[in-house]
């Protein structure tokens, strides 16, 4: 089970494989033998570990370009349109009917721009008339007698003033991942994904689960997405480590959403936690770890 | 500001320095005809795409996607078999079958072909909605489509070659098709339909499971069949998804809500989600999608 959980994450990262030579689980064939001698030789170490995801809350902020097509677009749907039977929707003279026209002469102007339908409701037409009969006061020139609109806020939150990277509001339009500074297999203090060993008799998402909250505390509301992991990680050990640990080392990760909460950690073996980008995390981990875990982060 | 300055004094040189050559002036086309209605015809075929962005296609591609694609995979690391022929064809050698369309005996059975197999470009989404209903006084009178017809206007914002695009059939009328003693003859208006897709099908969505689902009263949930229904018969395979909605939902439809006394009688209405998935279990894959989308399903 194990070696073909290995061969299933280095076929869907090759390059990530092709890293670390001293991986033996390249290939199938490979896979088999070692599945066999397993039990002899060198016992497999199993490791689960979590990326806590946190999904873009607000949406992405177009481009020039994406605006400038979005824009042209509308403006062309709005001059192709087919006609709008009003005399179906609203009843002849209706404050329902003023509303819509007085809407629909703005979003007019917004589409064509100003002097070419200033020019039009210039001429009044026969069409323009009705339009150009409706008076409004000045205080009720906003809304027709409705409450306002509260204006929406600000895109960027306190927290990327402040370059708080422990708060779950920061960088809205992002996918951010939980890292924690905790200690690595060799007992050195890094910056990692949440880990734990996999305890007898125990699948890997609930391990993940499990290690999770021992790390950084119950007061997150998680879903683990699926049972399969999505990456694994192989340190090349030096001799001596494999042979503390009893076992070649692997560490299977999977991915989470969180729902609410925020990450607690009891500071006795995680220090400190962090709400990141793809790109804030790079330089923080190791290379090799690195290399594991890249392709599986958004861009996003 | 002095950078801006340095900037554009270069370019200004740089342009100076360039030989440009002289080219033909640009040819002097005549004016656009003018249709009947004394509008200029584009000598070219003015398409619409895309208006605006979807805040759901964004979060299906940034985190459903990729959620999706974990949740469903398969493991499988040897290419598979082909099947064993259970079912005997007409000899493709005779040269009586040579070129003809040549299914086993007894059809292909599509729905219990397996899923193909997990890759990043199968993963499923949601290709089109449909929402139908039928109404039953339209046998009397057809005059009683109007209503629904203008009702799935307002909610769907479909229009029959709306900007441009003949694939786009707006509100369709749906037929009868066999006749039925006193009831249904073919050719006869008995219902209404309209095919979504693109911004369109994401608004409606977002519609949906924004304002009328959490307002319908006593909605429990899209029931689901419970763990011992087969995969693979045909609604179980085809990677559809439908329900009913009352007809007292329609008046939750924000856009039928602002002027709801235009429309003569409410009715209820199927709607149909349609995705990509095939083979055994597509439905429930389908499912999984939906419910990325915040479409809740209870037991029944």
């Amino acid at each position: 089970m194990l070696s073909r959980n290995v061969v299933s994450a280095c076929r869907q990262r090759t390059r990530g494989c092709l890293h670390a030579p001293s991986r033996s689980l390249a290939s199938i064939a490979e896979a088999s033998s070692s599945a066999a001698s397993s039990s002899s030789a060198t016992k497999a170490v199993i490791n689960a570990a979590v990326i806590v995801n946190r999904s873009p809350i607000l949406t992405r902020t177009s481009s020039l370009f994406e605006r400038a097509y979005y824009a042209y677009q509308s403006r062309i749907r709005r001059a192709l349109f087919n006609p709008f039977p009003t005399e179906f929707y609203f009843k002849t003279g209706s404050l329902l009917e003023k509303k819509f026209a007085r809407e629909e002469k703005l979003r007019e102007k917004e589409a064509f721009g100003g002097p070419w339908s200033l020019k039009r409701s210039d001429r009044g037409s026969e069409d323009d008339g009705e339009l150009g009969s409706i008076q409004v006061s000045p205080d009720q020139a906003d809304n027709m007698g409705e409450e306002p609109i509260e204006p929406p806020a600000s895109r960027i939150h306190e927290a990327d003033k402040e370059g708080d990277v422990k708060s779950l509001d920061r960088l809205g339009e992002r996918n951010l991942y939980l890292l924690i500074r905790g200690k690595d297999h060799l007992g050195k203090e890094v910056w990692r994904f949440p880990q734990g060993p996999l305890q007898d008799g125990e699948f890997l998402h609930q391990a993940a689960l499990r290690d999770l909250q021992a790390e950084v505390g119950e007061n997150m509301d998680i879903w683990v997405v699926g049972k399969k992991p999505i990456a694994v990680y192989q340190p090349s050990l030096p001799e001596s480590t494999i042979k503390s640990l009893a076992g070649e080392l692997y560490t299977f990760f999977l991915k989470a959403h969180i729902l609410a909460g925020q990450a607690r950690p009891s500071g006795k073996n995680v220090t400190d936690f962090a709400w990141l980008t793809k790109e804030e995390i790079e330089p923080r981990v190791e290379k090799d770890y690195w290399a594991s875990v890249k392709d599986i982060l958004s861009d996003h | 500001m002095s950078a801006q300055v340095a900037t554009r004094t270069t370019r200004a040189v740089t342009t100076a320095g360039r030989t440009v050559r002289r080219t033909r002036p640009a040819p002097q086309r005549p004016p656009l005809k003018r249709d009947e209605k004394g509008l200029p015809i584009p000598h070219v075929n003015v398409i619409v795409r895309d208006t605006h962005r979807s805040r759901l296609a964004d979060h299906y591609h940034d985190t459903l996607q990729e959620d999706l694609m974990y949740m469903t995979y398969v493991h499988e690391p040897i290419p598979r078999k082909p099947p064993r022929p259970v079912r005997l064809t007409y000899d493709p050698n005779d040269p009586y079958t040579k070129h003809r369309h040549n299914p086993p005996l007894g059809g292909n059975r599509w729905a219990k072909q397996p899923p193909p197999p997990s890759a990043p470009d199968n993963i499923i989404q949601l290709e089109r909605i449909q929402i139908h209903t039928q109404i039953k006084s339209a046998v009397a009178s057809r005059t009683n489509l109007l209503g629904p017809i203008m009702a799935f206007r307002a909610i769907s914002g479909a229009t029959e070659q709306g900007g441009g695009q003949h694939t786009a059939e707006g509100v369709q009328l749906v037929k009868g098709r066999k006749n039925l003693q006193g009831w249904v003859r073919p050719g006869l208006p008995v219902g209404v339909k309209v095919d979504l897709k693109g911004p369109q099908m994401w608004d409606f969505l977002s519609v949906l499971v924004e304002f009328v689902l959490p307002r319908l009263r006593d909605f429990q949930g899209i029931p689901l069949e419970g763990p011992s229904s087969r995969l693979d018969k045909p609604n179980a395979a085809s990677g559809v998804v439908s329900f009913g909605l009352p007809p007292t939902a329609l008046g939750l439809f924000p856009q039928i809500e602002v002027n709801f006394d235009a429309y003569p009688s409410t009715f209820g209405m199927h709607i149909h989600f349609i995705t990509n998935a095939k083979g055994v279990g597509a439905q429930n894959r389908a499912r999984a999608l939906l419910s990325g989308f915040q479409i809740p399903f209870s037991k029944s």
